[in-house]
């Protein structure tokens, strides 16, 4: 009987357990918030909808961020040109091929940086589906029209991102919400997604602040209406090139029978790019009279930078790798900071830029590193032997210079952004604001729409040439890819420009022409084959053999 | 025999030989007779009605070398058991794995169980060595599934010493060893570095000494252990305390450990018998202090230029460093690092059995583990520019509890042990760690936060779960006639993990056995002593892996943004989120069978599993878009193990003052990568073919084709992916290349799917422990023997150290002028076979021979010896590298390798 008792009580304990479990089994998690919560009122849904995006915008860790990293989108549309190459140095840099690999054009299509820049790119438009859904929802409940203006900052978020996928892959899924399945996703031709892109800027546009984005202040690194204007000046510069869906045909449409409808008029592309830029100016946009100015440590007063990553070495973890691994190791510790010893100046930037002339442009000396170096106050650097100067010896950079004397020395380094010497994490993490966008550009641009218009263009380049310090030259396409090349000096433009003038698939110094490249198929990147693996409805762009090297 | 009931248990562990002298006419390798009792999971069976696989190890069986952990007294004992130390010989293991790899998250470590408390393998640091009475191991599914999700790995059940009644007793066990390197990389010295850069016309920078660094930072260690014991009891009550402290040096400057431990275990009878009760603690405190980064420590030690001097700049007050070598860093600054790891553990239980009735017990079970670890770091200017601080804590509680009620029942030629079992567990884990950089002056390291000006915002955060876990289980034993015996298990957890519909997972088990010695046919096979034929299946879960909340749609803190002018945190969702996630399921199927022959003189076990892990719990691969993230936790792909294990017992000599005891252990393994795809969400799901696992670091190895192992659909887990190496090309300046292989044609491509093949496996075929043990009259000798076969290592050490490019910036190796190889493409030319066969220790004891005395009963002096060699014909330094454990160093050799170290010790153990 007592054991009976006992075991009623056993039963009704359990039974009890079993009844608590529900409850038991549930998470409160204390760490995380529940996602239901993060947009319920207005100020959060424009915190976690809109700004939470901006912290994409920068990164530190590699083919991560539009700018400051490595691997990423600016190394695929700078070191793939005739504007930088990352020499092998004996031990140092050569990392499997790699770099020679991109410099050559023999990426491969199972290349992890270019696979890992499409998961950034795609994650960033992915998360402003979800963000736009979230912003739809909030709206559907509660009308208001500040939302309206969050709806277009998304919008015109993902456009830009759409922008920078569609420049480096071409024919590329247009995916517009955050919960497709796999087999929804379906690649669209690229005059298609250019359209689209164009289209949702200019729907955006309006909606958006008119304020400079590079000020500090309430739309600080934002994507304000200049910003807009600047991309669609950008996507409209190189409609010839987005247009085209079979770029491998030797075929490409002519820009000024590419009509877009702005506000109401329909103009050619070089018409859209002078309207925009116009537009650009009209905000209020000048050169500054210093160019170094825009690249300072606290270059955040620049009356000329359109679109910044906004960089704080506390605040934010965007890094800025580009000064620490293009200097020299000793170059570095003069600066009490480190380097790597890597990126330099091809032999056709020191071409271009008249190096070791008389007529040297005077740019050069303000974004390159050439010759004997000097610490910031003014002494010699010397090497670990305490007595040998350090001197970068420009015209001895090639592909490989293992072995070779100036195997530690080859190649101008990159100067440009101000050295911030109390940069943290060997000087990646520092202050100056990364420069995306800026008005020099936009005035080159308005040149050249003018020159491909059939006009005249000269004001517009004499005035960046002028500001510059350098003599007049005549706005001819040769010059203008010449002046970008020289005003646009590691600003991640190379790759674009080289093609929109044809010249992306020709030879150039310790590049000879690979198989196949005058059908222009390298143009653009492959779909990376893990990505085809995981959607078989994906197919390769033109030209990209899967199982036979190319 | 009062006497007899405890004479041999303070033999057992005073003087293990004297025992097996003791019991000579028992059984000397299990010493189990068949009706003892043992505790096999939460169920107690005598040996006779087992029908799982059930290994038990007591202490005269567990190595007698100077064991750290409490697993290494079980290295190599037990087949199917892989045991990875840390190379140092000091640290934690690095991970246990029984039955091979299950599952490619995390929970592939045993459940560890200590007198009931259920823990993890950080609790074993918990437990002084000497404290242990006896492992329990259990390894197939069908005893494994009495812990449901935890048991999926395979279970150990330890058992501390116990209080016996009788007079008070004291033990005193202690050790003092030396351990020390006795070889390193043979690398070029500075009378060699500065002729081979002469030769081939490199302008050095010579500072005109010659240091061996991978000497320099090398200590002898002086290591000490002590453990002392008291304990005794009465008829109602008895009690053991232990206090025990280890104090150990590494072998490399400034690599220390010290561990103090205490274990208390009492129990009492109340109420006439009606209640036991007992009760444990256990706990300890760990100061470990560690390389911060042992790649980079050797790495630079191997080929920093051996020029530079042994002592810092006298002028400038610093170490003078190679600013062109700048994967190294002066290894003798890395060693003012300074990297602290405290940890502290403790558990309390206690366990109160109400005597209902004969047959009827109902136990209660209560445990608390409270766990802090603190990680202090300082990294100087001299090796992180600006130097840097990082503390940070991490505090884990566990509370278990439950019910239970067992029934056993002989009635006639039918016996019943029926169990049923509630449990619930809830755990807890928090910590927050802080970074802060920029110092003025290393001097007050990380003990003062605020020497150091600024706080980066991703250098500080921290965190809290608190997963839940409900379990019932019922389990029946029937024998019948002590020949046929059935068990059935049938458990069901709840893991809070797991999405809304998902949580409860039922994983039961049946498992036969028969005793075919107790059949009246047998009795003509006079020789044959025991003679059990098992067979068993059963599924496990398995939810180790995975964190709390991953099928919640959650958001946390993704980075600063500017607002105005101020800086404002925004959030938002930072992984797939998938709310379907469930219980991965390990079906295993066991056979085999335990003979002893010859008055237990020949015993012989051997056994079959085959095991596939089903909805496995994985970072799939998944296509960005449509997903915003890359990899996604969900049940998709499957995978099957299957092995048998041969161990073998025999005592060819055995007299009265001699005996010879041979064991030996034999596993074969296969494991197989069936499926990485599969259906999720209602849509057929593939992740990529090929995913790296362990790769190579260092100078010139960033990104590019330097993968070296990877996993791959249909292979077994951790296969070599390389290129082939057709042999050396001259490269037409005195240098020589590696001429690859263009394996598909169209030219060479090293890019996965391209020209690479599977070139072998990381993980070993077969393993191999053995034990040969000889008394002769008071003096004993143990020897052991490990090995392992089948499998192969990339010698990535050898790849860069030799490449001569690399020089003068960094060292070679004193072969690589002789060889000039000019490249390190990472090809199958270092890879080499892993086979190994090594000699892990040899002790030598003596049990001293003593008349009876007031005071002192026994005395045993041992010396051992540790790591006395490894036979293999692997070229670098010992082929012993991770070969378990799936992770970024599996089967890769690559420059982070411990100089090789020897241990001599000397221990004494007093009995009172």
């Amino acid at each position: 009987m007592k054991t009976l008792s006992y075991l009623i009580v056993l039963v009704l304990g359990v039974a009890g357990m079993l009844v608590s479990c529900g409850k038991f089994l549930e998470e409160h998690p204390q760490d995380s918030r529940d996602e239901e919560t993060a947009y319920a009122t207005l100020q959060e849904l424009y915190q976690n909808g809109v700004l939470s995006l901006y912290n994409h915008i920068g990164g530190y860790a590699d083919s991560q961020g539009l700018q400051g990293t490595g691997r990423g989108v600016y190394d695929l549309n700078t070191f793939t040109t005739d504007e930088a190459i990352m020499p092998t140095r004996g031990g140092d840099w050569y990392d499997g091929g790699f770099w020679q690999g991109l410099y050559l054009h023999r990426w491969g299509v199972n290349n992890d940086a270019i696979y890992d820049t499409w998961e950034y790119l795609y994650q960033v438009i992915i998360l402003c589906n979800g963000s736009l859904e979230k912003i739809n929802a909030y709206a559907a409940l509660h009308p208001n029209d500040d939302v309206n203006a969050y709806i277009a900052e998304v919008r015109a978020f993902r456009a830009m991102f759409y922008y920078y996928t569609m420049d480096l892959f071409g024919r590329i899924p247009l995916v517009l919400s955050s919960g497709d399945r796999v087999g929804d996703v379906r690649q669209e031709e690229r005059s298609e997604v250019f359209r689209f892109i164009v289209d949702e800027l200019q729907a955006a546009a309006p909606l958006l602040s008119e304020e400079h984005s590079n000020l500090p202040g309430l739309y600080y690194g934002r994507i304000t209406r200049p910003v807009v204007y600047f991309l669609l000046a950008k996507l409209a510069l190189n409609a010839e090139i987005y247009s085209d869906d079979n770029w491998t045909d030797g075929n490409k449409p002519d820009g000024s029978q590419l009509f877009f409808e702005v506000e109401g008029q329909q103009l050619n592309a070089w018409e859209t790019v002078k309207y925009y830029c116009g537009k650009i100016t009209a905000s209020g946009y000048i050169l500054e009279p210093d160019y170094t100015q825009n690249f300072a440590v606290f270059n955040e007063s620049s009356r000329e930078n359109i679109f910044v990553i906004p960089m704080s070495k506390t605040l934010y973890t965007n890094q800025f790798i580009y000064l620490f691994r293009s200097r020299h190791y000793n170059h570095a510790k003069a600066y009490g900071l480190s380097g790597e010893n890597g990126s330099s100046a091809t032999i056709e930037v020191l071409k271009t830029f008249g190096y070791d002339t008389p007529e040297v442009d005077p740019r050069f000396e303000w974004c390159y590193f050439a010759g004997a170096v000097k610490d910031l106050d003014g002494n010699q650097i010397m090497l670990d032997d305490e007595v040998t100067p350090l001197v970068y010896e420009p015209w001895q950079v090639a592909l490989d210079v293992s072995g070779k004397p100036y195997e530690k020395t080859a190649g101008a380094r990159m100067k440009k952004y101000e050295v911030d010497k109390t940069g943290l994490k060997d000087g990646k993490l520092l202050d100056n604001d990364i420069v995306l966008f800026r008005y020099a550009d936009v005035l080159l641009m308005q040149s050249e729409a003018q020159v491909r218009n059939g006009e005249n263009g000269d004001t517009a380049l004499n005035a960046v040439r002028g500001r510059a310090g350098a003599s007049s030259r005549p706005a001819t396409l040769a010059n203008l890819l010449a002046e970008r090349q020289m005003e646009l000096a590691w600003e991640g433009w190379r790759r674009q420009d080289m093609i929109r003038f044809g010249i992306f698939t020709q030879a150039y110094s310790f590049r000879p022409q690979i198989e196949n490249e005058e059908s222009g198929f390298t143009t653009v990147f492959p779909i990376p084959e893990k990505v085809i693996t995981m959607n078989q409805s994906l197919e390769q762009n033109i030209g990209y053999k899967v199982t036979v090297s190319y | 025999m009062k006497r007899n009931s405890y004479i041999p248990i303070i033999c057992l562990w005073a003087f293990p030989f004297c025992f097996q002298s003791l019991s000579a006419q028992e059984n000397p390798q299990t010493e189990l007779p068949p009706d003892s009792i043992l505790n096999i999971g939460y169920a107690r069976g005598s040996l006779i009605n087992l029908s799982g696989s059930v290994e038990r190890i007591t202490e005269s069986q567990m190595n007698k070398e100077q064991i750290t952990n409490p697993l290494e007294a079980i290295q190599g004992r037990v087949a199917g058991l892989t045991i990875l130390k840390s190379s140092n010989g000091m640290a934690a293991l690095e991970s246990v794995r029984m039955r091979g790899t299950t599952s490619l998250t995390s929970g592939n470590d045993p459940l560890i169980i200590v007198d009931g408390v259920l823990g993890d393998l950080t609790m074993l640091t918990s437990i002084y060595p000497a404290d242990i009475e006896s492992f329990t191991i259990l390894k197939d599914a069908s005893e494994t599934a009495q812990y449901g999700s935890r048991g999926a790995s395979g279970v150990i059940n330890i058992v501390t010493k116990k209080g016996v009644a009788g007079k008070t007793r004291v033990n005193y066990s202690g050790s003092f060893g030396i351990a020390h390197v006795y070889r390193h990389l043979d690398m070029l010295s500075g009378a060699e570095f500065r002729r081979v850069a002469a030769e081939n016309n490199l302008q050095i920078l010579d500072k005109g000494y010659d240091t061996d660094f991978q000497k320099e930072i090398e200590q002898v260690g002086l290591q000490q252990n002590h453990n002392i014991a008291f304990y005794g009891g009465g008829e109602a009550s008895n009690y053991r305390v232990s206090l025990g402290y280890q104090d150990r040096q590494g072998v490399v400057d400034n690599e220390s450990m010290k561990l103090f431990t205490a274990n208390m275990n009492m129990s009492q009878k109340l109420l006439d018998g009606f209640i036991d009760c007992e009760l444990g603690l256990f706990g300890s405190v760990k100061k470990n202090r560690t390389l911060f980064d042992t790649q980079k420590t050797f790495y630079s030690a191997a080929t920093f230029n051996p020029t530079f001097p042994n002592h810092k700049n006298p002028e400038t007050g610093g170490w003078d460093q190679i600013t062109t070598a700048s994967q190294i860093t002066n290894p003798l600054a890395w060693m003012e690092v300074d990297n602290n790891n405290d940890a502290s553990y403790l558990s309390a239980h206690a366990r109160l059995t109400f005597n209902l009735m004969e047959d009827l017990k109902l136990v209660m079970f209560g445990s608390y583990t409270y766990n802090d670890a603190e990680d202090a770091q300082y990294l100087p200017t001299s090796v992180w520019a600006n130097g840097q601080a990082y503390r940070g804590d991490r505090k884990s509680e566990s509370l278990l509890g439950n019910l239970m009620l067992t029934y056993r029942k002989q009635a006639g030629a039918h016996f019943f042990d029926v169990l049923a079992l509630g449990e619930l567990e809830k755990n807890i884990y928090k910590g927050f760690y802080t970074t802060v950089t920029n110092f003025s002056s290393n001097a007050l390291g990380y003990h003062n936060l605020q020497a150091g000006a600024l706080r980066p915002w991703d250098g500080t955060g921290s965190y809290y779960e608190d997963p839940h876990l409900a379990s019932f289980l019922g389990r029946v034993n029937y024998t019948y006639d002590n020949r046929y015996v059935v068990t059935l298990n049938a458990r069901t957890d709840a893991s809070s993990k797991f999405g809304r519909n998902h949580k409860w997972g039922f994983f039961p088990s049946a498992s036969l056995a028969w005793n075919v010695t107790e059949e009246a046919f047998m009795k003509q096979f006079r020789s044959v002593d025991n003679l059990k034929l098992r067979v068993g299946y059963g599924l496990a879960g398995n939810q180790g892996g995975i964190d709390s909340y991953t099928t919640m749609a959650l958001v946390r803190p993704n980075g600063v943004t500017p607002v105005g002018n101020a800086p404002l945190v925004t959030y938002e969702s930072m992984k797939n989120v998938n709310p379907d996630l469930k219980w991965e399921v390990k079906h295993t199927f066991n056979a085999g069978f335990d003979l002893s022959m010859y008055g237990n003189r020949l015993l012989l076990s051997v056994n079959y599993y085959n095991s596939k892990t089903t909805d496995m719990l994985y970072q799939y691969n998944v296509s960005v878009p449509p997903f915003p993230y890359s990899t996604l936790l969900a049940n998709l792909g499957s995978m099957r193990n299957s092995g048998t294990e041969v161990s073998v017992g025999v005592t060819p000599l055995k007299t009265k003052d001699m005996e010879l005891n041979i064991n030996a252990n034999i596993t074969f393994q296969k494991n197989k990568l069936l499926s990485l795809s599969g259906v999720y969400n209602g849509e057929y799901i593939s992740a990529s073919e090929y995913t790296a696992i362990a790769g190579l670091n260092g100078a010139g190895t960033h990104g590019g084709y330097n993968n070296i192992v990877y996993q791959i659909v249909g292979q077994p887990l951790g296969v070599f992916y390389l290129p082939h190496c057709e042999g050396l090309v001259s490269d037409g300046e005195g240098g020589y290349t590696y001429q690859i292989a263009d394996l598909n044609g169209g030219g060479v491509n090293l890019e996965d799917g391209e020209d690479r093949y599977v070139a072998g496996q990381a993980i070993p075929k077969v393993l191999l422990g053995s034990n040969i043990s000889f008394r002769y009259k008071n003096i004993d000798i143990s020897l052991q023997i490990n090995g392992a076969f089948g499998h192969k290592v990339y010698n990535g050490t050898s790849l860069s150290y030799m490449n001569m490019n690399s020089l003068p910036d960094y060292n070679v190796l004193a072969e690589a002028p002789k060889r000039m190889i000019k490249d390190q493409t990472a090809t199958d030319y270092w890879l080499e076979s892993g086979n190994y066969v090594n000699f892990d220790y040899l002790t030598v004891g003596w049990t001293v021979p003593l008349k009876p005395r007031r005071f002192l009963k026994g005395i045993r002096l041992a010396g051992t010896v540790n790591n006395l060699g490894t036979i293999s014909g692997y070229s670098g330094l010992t082929p012993l590298v991770n070969s378990s454990l799936v992770d970024a160093t599996l089967g890769v050799d690559d420059k982070r390798t411990y100089p090789l170290l020897r241990t001599y010790t000397v221990s004494l153990s007093l009995n009172f």
